[in-house]
């Protein structure tokens, strides 16, 4: 029994102690070394951030490179099929514009309407246009681990890139900046369990939070009303409560399920999106 | 004789190859295919796994150490949980060898199953004490059991490769 004992013990400690003909590092000494750098990262220490901003820089030039030939792969696939589908789309848009041009004039008479409106009720605009800025960047890797829905970008704090930072995609709200390095940032996506956005409901007075649940089909809306019921097919717009976003950006939508649920999916889609537009808060123009 | 030194050499370099460039890529493969996604699996575990068990010498302990901090820094979490992570489950496996009498690729599947658990049990309690994170538990749990799942396949695919790589 003892000797059976001894014999764990000695296993053990052989595979954490014996560094073999070619290992340079024993086991013990890489354990200790990786639970002193999630010390190190945890203790907000002033020299850490520079090191770890400096890692980072380094780590996502490499990922460019590395991950090129897979990119160009998916590129070529996306061609092909882009390709096929044109023509069909090409006639539904034709068919859209006409809708919308007839839309348009409902539009200026309805903006005409409501700015007469706010002069008469000496309503201002919160919103100082003057520091709006758009900065267009490219995806250099999306990222969907367990642990984060993110989006890796290759403009960061040399490019005025800030952390809170609102991400645009085709329009679209799809995300924000929650870390900036010098050449790169993150970008924590809508979709990811993390972000939270306050948000108000299409045609109603109803404010929630929007906060992500891992897909972008499946958003969860905090906070409603006790007897409320979402509708489908509902527009879900910024609220501007957190008075960082501009209030009025599109970001989600209700929608019927298979099972006959009503459930909300987001307008942008994060896996499509390549190049994309970097705002203080306002809509990207 | 170009032609067999390169190929003597990626055959020697294959497991930190692999390593290193799923570390960068965080093995995309079928990020790609939505309705394949809930087969993902953690291909790097598969082969500190295999290659710790049958061949330590092709892959050194500042190697798994390093593709763990550059994992950490692509994922977006602290730094130094993957390494550890990787570093518990190189710990389990080096333990599994030296316990182990006889190699059978059964025993060897099953006893997989500690070090999966040992390795990924070190980082959520990590990741759940050391950060503000929130964890996709049941992708976690996918995940690692189809990493269980598939590694016979790659159980044999790595094993014809070693017999293929030239001895020292």
């Amino acid at each position: 029994m003892f000797d059976n004992r001894d014999d764990y013990i000695i296993a053990l400690r052989y595979a954490l102690l014996k560094r073999g003909a070619k290992q340079k590092f024993s086991l013990f000494f890489l354990i200790l070394l990786s639970i002193a750098i999630i010390f190190l990262d945890k203790s907000s220490i002033s020299v850490m951030t520079p090191v770890r901003s400096v890692l980072n820089d380094l780590v996502y030039q490499v990922v460019i490179v590395s991950s090129a030939p897979g990119k160009s792969v998916k590129h070529l696939g996306n061609l092909t099929k882009q390709h096929f589908i044109t023509y069909d789309k090409n006639k539904l848009l034709q068919e859209e514009v006409i809708k919308l041009k007839n839309k348009q004039f409902n539009d200026i008479f309805l903006k005409t309407e409501n700015k007469n409106l706010k002069n008469t009720l000496n309503l201002t605009n919160n919103r100082s246009l003057k520091s709006d800025i758009s900065i267009p960047a490219k995806v250099i890797l999306d990222n969907q681990s367990p642990y984060l829905k993110s989006l890796l970008i290759n403009k960061g704090r040399k490019d005025r890139i800030m952390k809170g930072m609102s991400v645009f995609s085709k329009n679209y709200l799809i995300g924000t900046i929650v870390e900036s390095n010098f050449l790169s940032s993150r970008v924590l996506l809508l979709t990811d369990l993390n972000s939270r956005i306050p948000v108000i409901i299409e045609n109603s007075d109803i404010n929630a939070i929007l906060s992500g649940n891992g897909s972008k089909s499946d958003l969860v809306l905090e906070y409603l009303p006790d007897q409320f019921e979402l509708e489908p097919d509902q527009i879900i717009f910024t609220s501007g409560k957190d008075g960082y976003l501009a209030a009025g950006i599109p970001v989600a939508q209700s929608y019927l399920n298979k099972k006959n649920e009503v459930f909300v999916k987001v307008l942008a889609d994060p896996d499509q999106a390549s190049i994309i537009y970097i705002t203080n808060g306002q809509i990207n123009k | 004789m170009f032609f067999y030194k390169f190929k003597e050499i990626l055959l020697r370099f294959f497991p930190l190859i692999l390593l290193y460039f799923l570390s960068f890529n965080s093995f995309e493969i079928l990020k790609n295919h939505p309705n394949l996604i809930i087969f993902s699996f953690n291909l790097p575990v598969i082969i500190i796994y295999f290659y710790v068990l049958k061949l330590p010498h092709a892959l050194g302990h500042g190697h798994i150490f390093t593709a763990g901090i550059i994992n950490d820094i692509v994922v977006g979490i602290p730094l130094g949980i993957s390494s550890l992570s990787y570093l518990i489950l190189a710990l389990v496996t080096s333990y599994i060898r030296n316990v182990t009498i006889r190699e059978k690729m059964s025993a060897e599947w099953f006893t997989f199953v500690p070090a999966l658990f040992f390795s990924n049990f070190i980082s959520y309690i990590i990741i759940n004490n050391f950060s503000n994170l929130s964890i996709y538990y049941i992708e976690l749990l996918q995940n690692s059991f189809f990493t269980f799942l598939f590694f016979p396949i790659f159980y044999y695919f790595f094993n014809i490769l070693s017999k293929l790589t030239p001895k020292d």
